[in-house]
């Protein structure tokens, strides 16, 4: 029984430091919506990732006009759709929009969970991702994020910040390794 | 001369790609500089990393059964392994369960450590590395040479090559990009037709059972969520206490290992996918043996970020094939003895001992002290070369006491003016290979301080 012996080894080799301590708590500088907002468009632009800053009413518009054929997963119709479509659908999908829960200034991260996706892989099989995102609702840091989720009981849950990258051919920066190729960003809110 | 030596002497024949290596390097610990810095409370954070790592260490009996409660509640089936023959034999089960045939996986050391693809691949499975680096190394049959740059030691013609022999891509062609593509178009193949995804586990969350996942790339996503089947592997030291641990780790982690502020994806893995399985297994392999060791217990607390790697002068200019254990430069120098296998002895003495490891490493480890407790260790248990354990003891001797110190330094003086250079660089005298000794001087310092300041005014 595996788990008894490792267990069993862990008590008996136990008590290398003189007592557990205690993990402290914290004060984080504030720092203001405006400073966020700028921080956020200077980490997700560092990474990659285009930005558009819109006001609610002009989003229609400006994605029926720039991001053709964008699968609009905040429709429900379009969610169900693709809840149960098999992988060579999903493979084809060109654009898919979501609406991101939050995002982080101090890394350009946006977190997106099961409730946004009718399938889990959809953010990452498709070419060309588009995140939608109210510009009230960021936070300074990681550690403020992890503030807004609950992991307990969540099925998965996702921090993407930027297109999908590699720099493993002589530390050559190159966007769409696996996942979306190109990322943007649509701020909601101007 | 020592194997990582010997081996460290092939890589640095080719000057021109050793320079590269070195450079290159240093600009991923530049870059690394430059992000720790912008955040104020860096150390604070260091600090705390350490902190709570060591809060998991003193009780992680208490965190993995929590854990494993949380994950068997999300659905979840929790496998344990004492050692890397149970660990793979454990993954062999789980294919053979759901009669997988194709199977994908992401970055994770650990499965490099149990040696899993080699095990598999002689019971006629094959696995697919979908890390690019990992995919470019697994062509050539070689190890990784870093644990977060596996591919560093390559130049781009000769990946190139191999992507011409593999991929059908144009003879020739190098450019970073076309072969990328290549090798995305590649990998989504293998990703659709893939019946199990394995990962390794950055982080493993005990109050939720969930486990995290950092890759820039999204090939973890990618063959978690194609595959019905996936299966995440993890040290029983990736444990943090709470959710809210991981906005301290997160902070950490791409900053020191390749100064982004985070990875391109952050992943959660919670409960299976609808109609899916998930398996996490939890791997001792030796570890909790050494948690009872104060001396070497912070080793532990590796984040395996790879910002010891970076910045080590030794690991920059001898590459990380030259320590011949899976996880090369510092940190592994302090891993692998704990392995008790011989052939791991000579690396505490690959190092200059600088620090500077110690320094850039988020979870605070002395990485350097340990080298140098490994050094001791290794000496007392006569695991060490006779030549190495002679001088040593010789130079004890003759430093402990005034008069045999002043008397030798006499004779060294005299000796290195006199004697042919052929005696003096012998091939005993390892230092000497590769260096020049400076012109002796005429009197030692104590003599020239007695001559001109000690009764003099200041």
């Amino acid at each position: 029984m595996s788990k008894a012996d490792i267990l069993q080894s862990i008590s008996a080799h136990k008590a290398a430091f003189p007592a557990a301590p205690e993990i402290p708590s914290e004060e984080l500088p504030a720092i203001s919506p405006e400073q966020q907002l700028d921080l956020f468009k200077k980490s997700l632009t560092t990474a990659g990732a285009e930005i558009v800053e819109l006001s609610e009413k002009e989003i229609d518009d400006y994605t029926a006009a720039n991001l053709p054929g964008a699968l609009d997963f905040t429709n429900p119709e379009i969610k169900e759709e693709y809840a149960v479509a098999a992988l060579d659908k999903l493979n084809k999908i060109e654009r898919a929009l979501f609406a991101g829960r939050f995002g982080v200034a101090e890394n350009g991260a946006v977190w997106l969970e099961d409730n946004n996706l009718p399938q889990r892989i959809i953010p990452f099989i498709t070419q060309h991702l588009i995140l939608k995102l109210d510009a009230k609702n960021l936070c300074a840091n990681m550690q403020e994020a992890y503030k807004q989720i609950h992991l307990n009981g969540l099925g998965f849950g996702v921090f993407i910040s930027g297109p999908s990258k590699t720099a493993d051919i002589e530390q050559s920066l190159v966007y769409g390794a696996h996942g979306a190729k190109e990322l943007t960003v649509i701020i909601a809110g101007k | 001369m020592t194997p990582h030596a010997k081996k460290a002497k092939q890589f640095l024949a080719d000057e021109a790609r050793t320079d590269w290596h070195n450079q290159t390097l240093w600009i991923v610990r530049k870059k690394r500089d430059a992000l720790a810095a912008a955040v104020p409370e860096w150390e604070t954070l260091r600090e705390k990393a350490s902190i709570i790592k060591e809060n998991v260490l003193a009780n992680l009996d208490v965190y993995l059964e929590q854990f494993e409660a949380a994950a068997l509640k999300n659905g979840v089936t929790v496998l344990w392994a004492n050692d890397a023959a149970a660990f793979n034999q454990i993954i062999l089960d789980i294919i053979q369960k759901h009669e997988a045939k194709n199977i994908v996986k992401s970055k994770s050391m650990l499965t490099e450590e149990c040696g899993l693809n080699h095990f598999l691949h002689h019971k006629g499975i094959d696995v697919v590395d979908t890390d690019l680096g990992e995919r470019i190394i697994q062509f050539r049959g070689e190890a990784p040479s870093h644990i977060v740059l596996p591919a560093i030691h390559l130049k781009k013609e000769e990946i190139g090559e191999t992507f011409h022999e593999k991929l059908g891509t144009d003879k020739g062609a190098s450019d970073p990009t076309y072969l990328t593509r290549a090798a995305r178009k590649h990998l989504r193949e293998k990703f659709l037709a893939a019946d199990v995804a394995l990962t390794g586990v950055n982080f493993a969350v005990a109050e939720t059972g969930t486990v995290v996942v950092c890759t820039n790339e999204g090939n973890a996503d990618m063959g978690v969520h194609a595959a019905p089947v996936q299966v995440h592997c993890m040290g029983i030291e990736k444990i943090v206490p709470r959710q809210e641990d991981l906005g301290v780790f997160t902070r950490l982690l791409a900053r020191s290992a390749t100064g982004q502020p985070v990875t391109t994806y952050t992943s959660h893995y919670g409960t299976p996918k609808p109609g899916g399985a998930m398996y996490i297994v939890i791997v001792d392999n030796g570890r909790s043996k050494h948690l009872g060791n104060p001396k070497y217990v912070n080793s532990l607390k590796c984040l395996r970020c790879g910002a010891c790697m970076n910045t080590c002068p030794v690991f920059r200019r001898s590459g990380g094939h030259s320590y011949g254990y899976v996880i090369p430069g510092p940190i592994g120098s302090i891993l692998a003895p704990q392995r008790t296998d011989a052939r791991y002895t000579d690396l505490p003495f690959a190092s200059s001992l600088c620090g500077s490891c110690s320094n850039v490493c988020p979870a605070k480890i002395n990485i350097h002290e340990q080298l140098y407790y490994w050094r001791q260790d290794l000496s007392e248990k006569k695991q060490t070369s006779f030549i190495k354990r002679f001088s040593m003891k010789m130079t004890g001797f003759v430093l402990s006491s005034n008069s045999r110190y002043n008397f030798a330094g006499n004779m060294a003086r005299k000796a290195l003016k006199y004697l042919p250079h052929k005696l003096i660089y012998l091939p005993i005298n390892a230092w000497g290979r590769g260096r020049e000794l400076p012109a002796p001087p005429k009197q030692s310092f104590k003599q020239w301080y007695k001559n001109n300041r000690k009764n003099k005014p200041q």
